[in-house]
C-alpha cells in the first residue's frame, strides 16, 4: 500500500501531481508540520470588522436603505476576502496536515454566517485568531478564546443573556421590560464543544452554566454599550447573575468573570470531553465508524496531556488504523474542491470557489446548525451530491485544461487506485478530449475518497 | 440524455440490496403518497398553533402573546398564527389536523438527539439505526421508493431500502459520453455505485427550475415553495416515489422571535404558502397525498430573556391532506399553569409522535396495525391513532 498517498490525501488536503515521488518518510513529513506549528494568516483587525457592525446597527436603526446597502457591501467585502484567504491557504499550503486541523477545529467550534449577519463579518477573524493559533496548543485555551470572541457571543446569543437577579435584570424587571437568560450557548458549550450530548449534564446544569456566563458580552456593540467603547469581549458585572452556582456538582462562588473561566477549564478537563473529542478526531482521520481502540488511545493522550493538541495530533499520526487500507474517508465538498486545485498546483483559490462551495452546500463558516458540517459519507455521498460533483468536475476541467499542456494521465498520481482500474485506460485514451479525461479523473469515484 | 422511466429499483445506502435483482410483486399497493416535512431547529408550536383559549396563555407568554384577534381560530381554543392563516381553506375543506402537546418519546433538549429520535422512530438514541421512512419502505408491500428533496440524505430516509435525493442545483453541462464513462467508473466502486445510478435517473425527470446551465444559477435554496413544487413533480411521476422527505431549517428562535410579521411568523408564512403550492401542483393526485409536519421539540412556555424561546419539550405538528378523517385539533391539552408545565418550564407532552405517525402510515399505505407498529420498533406503549385517517 502506498503510505505516501495516504499521508497526502488522508492527513493532508490532497496530493499534488509529482508530490508522491518525494523521498520523505510519510510520518516524518507529517510530524515536521506539527513541529513547525500553525501559520498565521493576515486579515482585517477586529476594530475594522467591528466598525461595520456599528454601522450595521446604526443603519438598521435609521432604516436608511442606501446606508444599509453600503454596510452590507462592506460586510460582503470582508467576508469574501476572508474566505478567499482561507481557501488560498488550503490550496497552497505546504503544511496541509496543520490546515486540515484548522478546518477540523473550526468546524468543531463553529460559528455560522447563516444564523446572523454579524457572524458573516466576524467568522474569518474568528478562525484566524481563535482557532488557528491554538490548533497545536491547549484545547481549553481554544475553547476559552472561542467563548470570548464576538463571533461566538453573537452566534449563540450569549451576548444578550442577562442574569435575572443581576442589577440590570432587576432594574428592567421593575420597568416591566424584563431581560433575562438565554441558555443557547451554555447548552452547546457542553453538548457540542466539550462533554458531548451523553456527557452526563442535566437541564439544571445548562441553566446554572447560563447563569455563570451572564455578563460575557461584546463591548461597543452588545447591550449596555456606551458610545466610544472599544470593540471586543467584556465582562459586565451589572448583567452577571449574583450568588453561588452549582455545575456538575461543583460550586462556583461569586467570582465574576472567573466563574465562567473556571467552568470552561473544568468542562475541558472532564473525562467526557476527552472521550467526545477523541471520537470526533478519529472519525475525521480514520473512519466514519471510529475504531474503539483508536478512540481510547487518543482520549488517553488528550486526558494525560491535559488537552495538549500538539501531543494529540502526534498521536493521530501514530494510529495504525489511520494507515490501514481497511478504512477510507469520503471527501467533504470543501475537501474535494481544495484537492482538485491542489492536484494541479493551484497558486490561489479561484474567485468562483466560494460560489462553487455554496452550490455544493458547503459554504465556509455557514453550517445550518451549531453542530457544524457533517464529517461522514452519510451526509455527503447522496445521489444528488455525487451528480453535482460530476457536473462541476466537467466545468472545472475545462478551466484546468485551458491552462496548459497537462497530460491527463498525470492525475493518476493523486489517487489511490489498483493496477487494473478502468480510470487508467480512460485517461490514456486519446480519442477522449483532454478536458473530459480530466473531469473523469476528479469527478470519478477514486477522487472522492481520502 | 434521453428520458428514462422512473425505476423503483434504485439502490442506495446499503449493501444489502446491492446486486440483487429488482424485486417485483404482483400486487400493486395503493396510490398513497406521503410527504414528511421536518422543521429542523425546534419550531415554537405555541406561536404557530396558539392556545389562546388557555387561561394562562397570555400571562405565560407575556409580551410574546398573541391576542385572539391576531389569529385565525380553528375551534374555540386554538388559533393559527397570522403566517398560517391561509390554511383556513384547508381547515374548511376537512384537510387539516393540528396536533399539540406532542413530543418525541425521549426527553432531550438537544437538537441532534431530538432529531435522531424523530428520524429513526426509536424510543432511545441509536447511533446506527435506519430512518423510520426507510423502515416503512422495507415493510410496505409491492414496489415502492422514497426521495429526499433536500440538501443531502436526511437520517429519516436513510437505510437499506433504495432511496434517492434531489435538489435544485445544476453545476455544469455534461454530455452523454462523459456521463456514460463516469457511470462505468462508478460501477467499480461498491459504495458509490448505487447512489450514482440513482442520481442518473433523477437527472432525467428533474423539474425545470429555470437553471441557466454553466455556473449553475439555481432556485434559491432555503425557500420552501420551490422545494414543495419539485417534490410534487417527483411524486406525480408515473411510478414515482411513495414517500418524500423534506426539511427546512431556521426554526431555532432563541432571540427576537417576534409576533405577526416577525422572524418566526414570516417562516410560517413560507411554510403555509409552500404546502398550498404542493397541493396545487399535485393536481388530481392530491387526493392521495398526505403531508406530515413535525419538529424535534417544542420551545419553552415562557419567553427567555432575549425575546425568544429556548429548547423545550412538547410542541405542535400538522397532518394535511384530503385523507385525514376530518379537520381537527388533536390534543390532550395539559395546560400552561405553573403546575402543569413539564419541569416548570415546557409544555408537557401528552401525545407521542409515534402514535400519530403510526396512524398516518397505516391510513396512507393501508398497513395493518402490526405493520405500522413494526415501522416504530419498541412503540407498543404508544398506541397508534388508527382513526386519524380515513
Amino acid at each position: 500500500m502506498d503510505l505516501k498517498i495516504r499521508a497526502l490525501n488522508r492527513f493532508g488536503l490532497g496530493a499534488r501531481i509529482g508530490e508522491r515521488d518525494s523521498d520523505a518518510d510519510p510520518r516524518a513529513w507529517l510530524r515536521r508540520q506539527v513541529e513547525r506549528g500553525s501559520q498565521t494568516i493576515h486579515g482585517p483587525e477586529l476594530e475594522v470588522v467591528a466598525k461595520t457592525l456599528i454601522d450595521l446597527r446604526e443603519a438598521q436603526r435609521s432604516q436608511d436603505r442606501s446606508r444599509l446597502m453600503q454596510v452590507n457591501r462592506a460586510i460582503n467585502d470582508i467576508q469574501r476576502g476572508e474566505v478567499a484567504a482561507m481557501l488560498t491557504q488550503r490550496v497552497t499550503t505546504d503544511a496541509p496536515f496543520v490546515e486540515r486541523l484548522v478546518g477540523f477545529w473550526s468546524n468543531h467550534l463553529c460559528v455560522s454566517a447563516m444564523a446572523k449577519r454579524q457572524v458573516s463579518a466576524l467568522a474569518g477573524h474568528y478562525e484566524r485568531t481563535v482557532i488557528r493559533p491554538h490548533v497545536l496548543g491547549r484545547f481549553s485555551d481554544m475553547v476559552m478564546a472561542s467563548a470570548k470572541h464576538p463571533a461566538m457571543l453573537y452566534y449563540l446569543d450569549n451576548l444578550q443573556s442577562v442574569g435575572p437577579g443581576s442589577q440590570a435584570g432587576t432594574q428592567t424587571a421593575r420597568r416591566g421590560r424584563a431581560r433575562g437568560l438565554n441558555e443557547n450557548y451554555a447548552r452547546e458549550l457542553m453538548e457540542l464543544h466539550t462533554l458531548g450530548v451523553d456527557g452526563g449534564y442535566t437541564q439544571e446544569d445548562v441553566e446554572q452554566l447560563a447563569r455563570i456566563l451572564t455578563g460575557w458580552t461584546v463591548a461597543g456593540v452588545g447591550p449596555g454599550t456606551r458610545t466610544g467603547e472599544q470593540i471586543g469581549f467584556t465582562f459586565r458585572p451589572v448583567t452577571h447573575e449574583p450568588g453561588t452556582k452549582t455545575l456538575l456538582g461543583r460550586q462556583y462562588r461569586r467570582a465574576g468573570v472567573r466563574e465562567g473561566e473556571q467552568a470552561i477549564r473544568d468542562l475541558c478537563a472532564h473525562p467526557a470531553t476527552a472521550a467526545f473529542v477523541a471520537e470526533k478526531l478519529v472519525q475525521h482521520f480514520v473512519a466514519d465508524v471510529p475504531p474503539m481502540g483508536a478512540v481510547a488511545r487518543i482520549a488517553r493522550v488528550f486526558q494525560e496531556t491535559e488537552g495538549d493538541l500538539r501531543e494529540v495530533s502526534m498521536a493521530l499520526i501514530d494510529l495504525d488504523e489511520a494507515w490501514s487500507p481497511e478504512h477510507r474517508k469520503f471527501r467533504t465538498p470543501q475537501d474535494w474542491l481544495v484537492a482538485v486545485f491542489r492536484a494541479v498546483h493551484g497558486r490561489q483559490a479561484p474567485q468562483q470557489m466560494a460560489q462553487f462551495l455554496r452550490q455544493l452546500r458547503h459554504t465556509p463558516w455557514a453550517p445550518s446548525a451549531p453542530k457544524g458540517y457533517g464529517d461522514t459519507k452519510r451526509e455527503w455521498a447522496d445521489p444528488d451530491s455525487l451528480m453535482n460533483r460530476a457536473e462541476l468536475a466537467r466545468t472545472l476541467a475545462g478551466q484546468m485544461a485551458g491552462r496548459g499542456d497537462l497530460d491527463p494521465r498525470r492525475l493518476l498520481d493523486v489517487v489511490d487506485i489498483a493496477d487494473g482500474d478502468p480510470l487508467r485506460t480512460l485517461l490514456a485514451d486519446r480519442s477522449i478530449p483532454v478536458p473530459e479525461r480530466m473531469a473523469l479523473a476528479v469527478g470519478g469515484p477514486a477522487f472522492q475518497w481520502r | 440524455m434521453h428520458r428514462r422511466t422512473f425505476v423503483r429499483g434504485m439502490c442506495y445506502g446499503g449493501l444489502a440490496t446491492f446486486a440483487l435483482p429488482v424485486a417485483r410483486f404482483a400486487q400493486v399497493p395503493g396510490d398513497g403518497r406521503m410527504v414528511f416535512v421536518l422543521l429542523r431547529g425546534g419550531f415554537d408550536g405555541l406561536s404557530a398553533l396558539v392556545p389562546v383559549g388557555d387561561p394562562d396563555y397570555a400571562s405565560v407568554r407575556d409580551r410574546m402573546a398573541y391576542g385572539r384577534d391576531d389569529l385565525t381560530m380553528i375551534g374555540d381554543d386554538f388559533g393559527l398564527a397570522p403566517g398560517l392563516s391561509s390554511w383556513k381553506s384547508l381547515w374548511d375543506d376537512d384537510e387539516l389536523v393540528a396536533l399539540h402537546a406532542m413530543a418525541i418519546p425521549f426527553r432531550t433538549r438537544s437538537h441532534f438527539a431530538g432529531q435522531a429520535i424523530l428520524e429513526t422512530g426509536l424510543a432511545r438514541p441509536d447511533g446506527s439505526s435506519d430512518g423510520w421512512l426507510n423502515r416503512l419502505l422495507q415493510i410496505m408491500d409491492g414496489e415502492r421508493s422514497g426521495i429526499a428533496v433536500a440538501a443531502g440524505m436526511p437520517r429519516s430516509l436513510s437505510g437499506t431500502h433504495p432511496v434517492t435525493t434531489w435538489s435544485p442545483a445544476e453545476l455544469g453541462v455534461v454530455d452523454d459520453s462523459y456521463v456514460e464513462r463516469l457511470t462505468m467508473l462508478y460501477r467499480s466502486d461498491p459504495e458509490l455505485h448505487d447512489p450514482f445510478e440513482a442520481a442518473l435517473q433523477m437527472k432525467d425527470i428533474a423539474p425545470d427550475m429555470g437553471n441557466g446551465g454553466m455556473g449553475g444559477r439555481r432556485a434559491r435554496p432555503g425557500r420552501i415553495t420551490p422545494i414543495m413544487q419539485a417534490a410534487a413533480k417527483f411524486l406525480r411521476e408515473p411510478g414515482g416515489p411513495n414517500v418524500a422527505a423534506l426539511e427546512f431549517s431556521g426554526w431555532d428562535t432563541h432571540a427576537n422571535q417576534g409576533l405577526a410579521g416577525g422572524q418566526l411568523d414570516r417562516l410560517l408564512g413560507q411554510l403555509s404558502e409552500g404546502v398550498l403550492a404542493l397541493r396545487r401542483e399535485m393536481q388530481d393526485d392530491w387526493a392521495n397525498t398526505t403531508v406530515v409536519i413535525m419538529t424535534e421539540f417544542g420551545r419553552t412556555a415562557r419567553p427567555n430573556g432575549t425575546q425568544g424561546t429556548d429548547h423545550g419539550t412538547a410542541g405542535a405538528g400538522f397532518i394535511i391532506g384530503p385523507n385525514v378523517a376530518k379537520s381537527a385539533v388533536i390534543s390532550d391539552w395539559p395546560g400552561l399553569s405553573e403546575r402543569s408545565l413539564y419541569e416548570s418550564r415546557d409544555l408537557k407532552p401528552t401525545l407521542d409522535t409515534r402514535s400519530v405517525l403510526k396512524g398516518v402510515v397505516a391510513g396512507v399505505f393501508d398497513l395493518t396495525a402490526g405493520q405500522a407498529d413494526r415501522v416504530f420498533p419498541g412503540s407498543a406503549d404508544a398506541r397508534g391513532l388508527w382513526d386519524l385517517m380515513r
